[in-house]
């Protein structure tokens, strides 16, 4: 610290040595006088004899030694005064710095949020997630996840986080590993009744020491506790933050009240802490209720069969012991869950499928809808790492002319004694101080950039600057101004000293440079720097095409005036038979409504992101089961979309009758095929028992994709196919392709059954702008059940842009940052040549005078700006073939190296290259030659 | 005028200030005024240049500082000797004696 006060007392040491030399002489001359001389007389001796006194306090300061703080100050106010002495250098420098920390520090933050920070609970580091894997799928009758840890295969996954009841029961009771072990689960969307108009919230079932195990708060009332989750126990929900705010108001009143929940009522007994809204990153969960309510809640997969060993729906958290290393924890649970899988109650795996559990620390466990945006977020990354990249050069390049012909200066500074390493040591400091305005600027940047983002995606994301932030941008500062700043200082000392004293303003330096120039440093920036944007470029332009290609691919249906909404009585217990009448009934009262041309139904609404698939055996290929897509429709669903016939006959209502009869057998059996959240994937590997004991054959439909991959030219009509061997669905016609979960997925083999019971979308084909007749649906449906809640009203044209708006984005973000390399580059090109041109205005000069054209000069300078441009645009070229590949999975419809963008990007560059010559051209073009001669 | 007087041997100035100011706190003028006296005005001592090496003492921590009242009652910069100035000058004295006494048996035995 003695530096630091040093700094600080400087004034203080100069006014001591001051005081003290003055004595000395004042002394002096008073012993003087004492002898004998005049006043005057003394004084003039006393100060000769003394000698200089300022060289003399030099010496002093000198002798003390400058400490390195001392220097610093110096260097950051001689910096700020040569700086100020440069305004238009420095606000380029600045701006052009702040605008590459700011992208870094922006696609950070979000990085930051999404990956690096901490789950929000007590102690994360000691959380695992189970997670099983074997060589071959387990038995289980239903297997369902909600998203947590990535997706649930289809029905050949050898791995996946959810497992049964009695499993958890098992694991939560060995305390020999776990100090605690929770169980969690999505409810899927449940219907909030009793506050104001029924809607639909997300809500998570949660095991009783949920709450407590993870360490999380309450913010009023409390939290579920081990109690509330034993049989019996009266139904309480916890509320999250938000949804206490959106549809409580906040009111601390809440505690206490009646809420119904499908219908059960439900006693609000607390609200969860703010920053606790899941356990899973980017989850949002509106509330939390204890898994003994899976029943009432009549949570369709899984009410029937909760406590069944071969329903896995659970996802299972340990909190490991102290003491206990994951290691040890993992094969003590693996032991556990091996017995009990080959030699328990019910075996579900074989010996040869050596079935174990991984345990994954809970932060990369619980993925959530990571995976969906890693890539992007990768390339993101990378793409504002070049941009700085880029911005570092062309300050580079600027420091670099600047340096040149400050050439004078440093050999004066030189002259005088200043050491080498001195002068390298304040350019570097000159270039930090730049980089830290420019990091200033940049955060500022990055803070406003973000906000736009998260308002324009509506983003789960939580971003907020923090200390991490700061710290990255503070690094990446100082790491861009070491980068910008060490070429012009390593090069700025190696001045020979007499030609530069001796030369009077611009006229060439070092007189042998003109050759070999070609290998300079700032040509070498600049090629570096358009090779870089090239990269950009092409990058962007390869996913710009893949927006193009996806916005206009034809999903192989009408998307224009549709509107879509769902509805899910089974929420309010309606079965089977009721549902259909309910879907009737809204059919034929929503057809009549003015505007609208037709209504169809099905079990999830198209480009949605939701999707059912299902294994079928083929009649004919025995003992080969396919994986489809599945898709229950209700009557009118294809000439609503218009999706075309192509063989065959749409289903009748004979069709649905008996696929009614089929699912009041089943739900008499108690054996419900589970519907399927989003993100969940199911494979029925027991095949509802029911299903044998009807006779009658299901009218099915099949899309054109089934009949290519697996019919080849046989007659597809006729043919029976199912989920078991002794297939009950029979094949009655065949339908176009339509693109069924999203627009990249491929067109998968898709088998259409009709729909009975469970949840629906209605699409309505209108004749009127979809909007305006939202009103008059939103008033049928409650006229026809005031209870019904109504969710997913949109328009298909709505789906469609939700689906790409992130594509979009990433786009837009990509090609911004892709815009900004090539300003930059093109005005490092125009300092380059700017530069040139001044430092070379005498040979201009001289060129003119023997005869050189106007024309020959302009071509001149432009020819070498295009020249470098070339140079860098063919490196970047190759450049980009090599990095673009790995664009691959992100790409819709274009291929890496597609040879109409490259074109198009070096046709890009070239011509704002020549735009960026141009100026100097002109001014090189300019030159008198009468004044450029005699300007020496 | 001055032919006679000598210049102080380089760096043996520092040597004869810590001997000085080791026999009691001193100012910066009384400092020059001992030296010229001692050696009877033998030594040419510019006095400017006296206090740069003071302040280089003080830097090094071979000598301490502070301000105090004169006999005249002005405030001087008294200078005082640390431990490690005493252990230095200590230091410094053996090895002039030592240098001292070779060179003047070099001089003696190679006549």
């Amino acid at each position: 610290m003695r530096w630091l006060i040093r700094l600080f007392r400087k004034r203080k040491i100069e006014h001591q040595l001051d005081s003290e030399l003055r004595f000395h002489i004042e002394q002096r001359t008073a012993d003087l006088i004492a002898n004998g001389v005049t006043p005057t007389e003394a004084r003039r001796h006393a100060l000769i004899e003394f000698g200089g006194i300022e060289r003399a306090k030099e010496e002093c300061r000198e002798a003390r030694g400058w400490s390195f703080a001392e220097d610093t100050w110096r260097d950051i106010c001689y910096g700020v005064r040569m700086l100020r002495k440069s305004p238009g250098f420095t606000t380029v420098a600045v701006l052009t710095l702040a605008l590459g920390i700011g992208a870094n520090t922006a696609i950070f933050s979000v990085v930051d949020a999404a990956f690096l920070s901490s789950l929000p609970v007590r102690d994360p580091g000691r959380l695992v997630v189970l997670q099983w894997r074997a060589h071959e799928g387990p038995r289980a009758s239903n297997m369902s996840g909600y998203g947590d840890c990535g997706r649930v295969g289809g029905s050949q996954s050898t791995s996946g986080c959810s497992f049964s009841y009695p499993m958890y029961a098992q694991i939560r009771a060995r305390r020999s590993v776990f100090a605690q072990a929770i169980a969690f689960a999505g409810a899927g969307q449940l219907d909030l009744s009793g506050n104001g108009p029924a809607s639909i919230v997300q809500g998570r079932l949660v095991s009783g020491n949920f709450f407590g195990t993870l360490g999380v708060r309450a913010v009023i009332g409390r939290l579920i506790e081990p109690s509330d989750d034993r049989t019996g126990a009266a139904p309480v929900v916890v509320l999250s933050y938000r949804l206490w705010q959106s549809a409580f108001g906040g009111s601390p009143s809440v505690i206490g009240r009646s809420i119904r929940l499908n219908n059960v009522v439900f006693t609000i007994v607390g609200v969860a802490d703010p920053r606790f809204a899941g356990i899973t990153p980017g989850s949002l969960y509106d509330l939390w209720v204890p898994l003994s309510q899976t029943t009432p809640l009549r949570v369709a997969w899984v009410s029937h069969s909760r406590h069944d060993p071969g329903n896995w729906w659970l996802v299972i958290v340990g909190r490991l012991k102290t003491g206990v290393s994951l290691s040890q924890a993992q094969a003590a649970v693996s032991l556990l869950f091996r017995n009990d899988m080959l030699h328990g109650a019910k075996p579900l795996f074989t010996a040869q499928a050596d079935p174990r559990i991984v345990l994954l620390r809970a932060r990369e466990g619980l993925t959530g809808g990571r995976a969906y945006y890693e890539d992007p977020l990768l390339v993101l990354m990378l793409s504002v790492g070049i941009v700085l990249l880029i911005a570092c050069a062309n300050v580079a390049g600027l420091t670099l002319a600047r340096s040149a012909s400050r050439q004078k200066e440093m050999a004066v500074r030189l002259a005088l004694g200043a050491g080498p390493l001195r002068i390298a040591r304040q350019l570097l400091s000159e270039n930090l101080l730049l980089a830290a305005l420019g990091g200033l600027i940049g955060f500022l940047f990055a803070y406003w950039g973000v906000h736009a983002f998260i308002s324009m995606e509506h983003s789960q994301l939580r971003v907020s600057p923090d200390l991490r932030i700061l710290g990255f941008t503070a690094a990446i500062s100082v790491l861009t101004g070491i980068l910008a700043g060490s070429a012009p200082a390593f090069r700025g000392p190696r001045v020979d000293l007499v030609p530069s004293l001796k030369e009077g303003g611009g006229g060439f330096p070092g007189g042998a440079r003109p050759r070999g120039r070609w290998f300079s440093a700032g040509n070498a920036l600049v090629v570096a720097q358009v090779a870089l944007a090239v990269v950009l470029l092409a990058g962007a332009g390869l996913l710009i095409r893949t927006l193009e290609n996806l916005e206009s691919l034809n999903p192989g249906f009408d998307t224009k005036s549709v509107l879509l909404f769902g509805v899910d009585p089974a929420l309010l217990g309606y079965n089977a038979s009721r549902t259909e009448s309910l879907y009737a009934q809204l059919q034929q009262r929503l057809a009549a409504l003015p505007g609208v041309a037709s209504v169809g139904y099905s079990t999830r609404a198209l480009l949605s992101h939701s999707l059912s698939e299902t294994s079928v055996y083929i009649e004919g290929q025995p003992g080969k089961s396919r994986n489809v897509d599945i898709l229950g429709t209700g009557l009118g669903f294809f000439s609503t979309l218009r999706i075309p016939l192509v063989a065959g006959r749409e289903f009748d209502s004979a069709d649905f009758a008996r696929a009614d009869a089929a699912a009041a057998a089943r739900e008499a059996d108690k054996s419900l095929p589970p519907p399927i959240s989003s993100h969940t994937f199911l494979s029925p590997r027991e095949p509802p028992s029911a299903s044998s004991k009807v006779s009658a054959l299901i009218s099915v439909l099949v899309n054109e994709a089934f009949v290519r991959q697996f019919l080849g030219k046989r007659n597809p009509l006729g043919v029976t196919i199912g989920e078991d061997k002794n297939g009950n669905w029979e094949i009655v016609g065949v339908v176009g392709d339509a693109k069924y979960s999203n627009l990249r997925r491929a067109v998968h083999p898709t088998v259409y059954v009709p729909l009975a019971g469970g949840g629906a979308h209605f699409e309505l084909r209108t004749a009127v702008s979809p909007e305006s007749l939202i009103p008059a649906v939103r008033g049928v449906v409650e006229h026809v059940d005031p209870e019904l809640p109504l969710f997913g009203m949109k328009t298909q044209t709505q789906t469609i842009q939700q689906l790409l708006s992130s594509q979009r984005l990433f786009s837009q973000l990509l090609g911004f940052f892709a815009f900004l390399a090539l300003l930059l580059a093109c005005l490092g090109l125009y300092g380059l040549l700017s530069y040139e041109v001044a430092r070379r205005t005498r040979e201009i000069g001289i060129r003119m005078a023997l005869g050189a054209q106007r024309s020959s000069v302009f071509r001149l300078v432009v020819g070498e700006g295009l020249a470098l441009a070339l140079v860098g645009g063919a490196i970047g070229i190759a450049v980009s073939l090599g990095v673009t590949r790995y664009l691959g999975s992100l790409l819709y419809g274009v291929r890496p190296g597609n040879p109409a963008i490259l074109i198009g990007v070096v046709a890009l560059i070239t011509l704002v290259a020549a735009l960026a010559c141009y100026v100097p051209a002109r001014k090189a073009m300019r030159v008198d030659p009468n004044v450029a001669l005699r300007q020496e | 005028m001055n032919e006679e007087k000598a210049a102080i041997l380089k760096g043996t100035l520092d040597m004869l200030i810590l001997k000085i100011v080791a026999l009691g706190p001193i100012h910066g003028y009384a400092i020059s005024q001992r030296i010229q006296q001692i050696s009877k005005d033998y030594f040419r001592l510019q006095q400017g240049s006296l206090y740069p090496a003071l302040h280089s003492l003080e830097n090094r921590g071979l000598l301490a500082a502070d301000w105090r009242a004169t006999d005249t009652g002005r405030e001087a910069k008294f200078y005082k000797l640390t431990p490690k100035g005493r252990k230095h000058l200590e230091a410094e004295m053996e090895s002039w004696e030592r240098t001292a006494q070779a060179v003047a048996l070099i001089l003696r035995t190679a006549q």
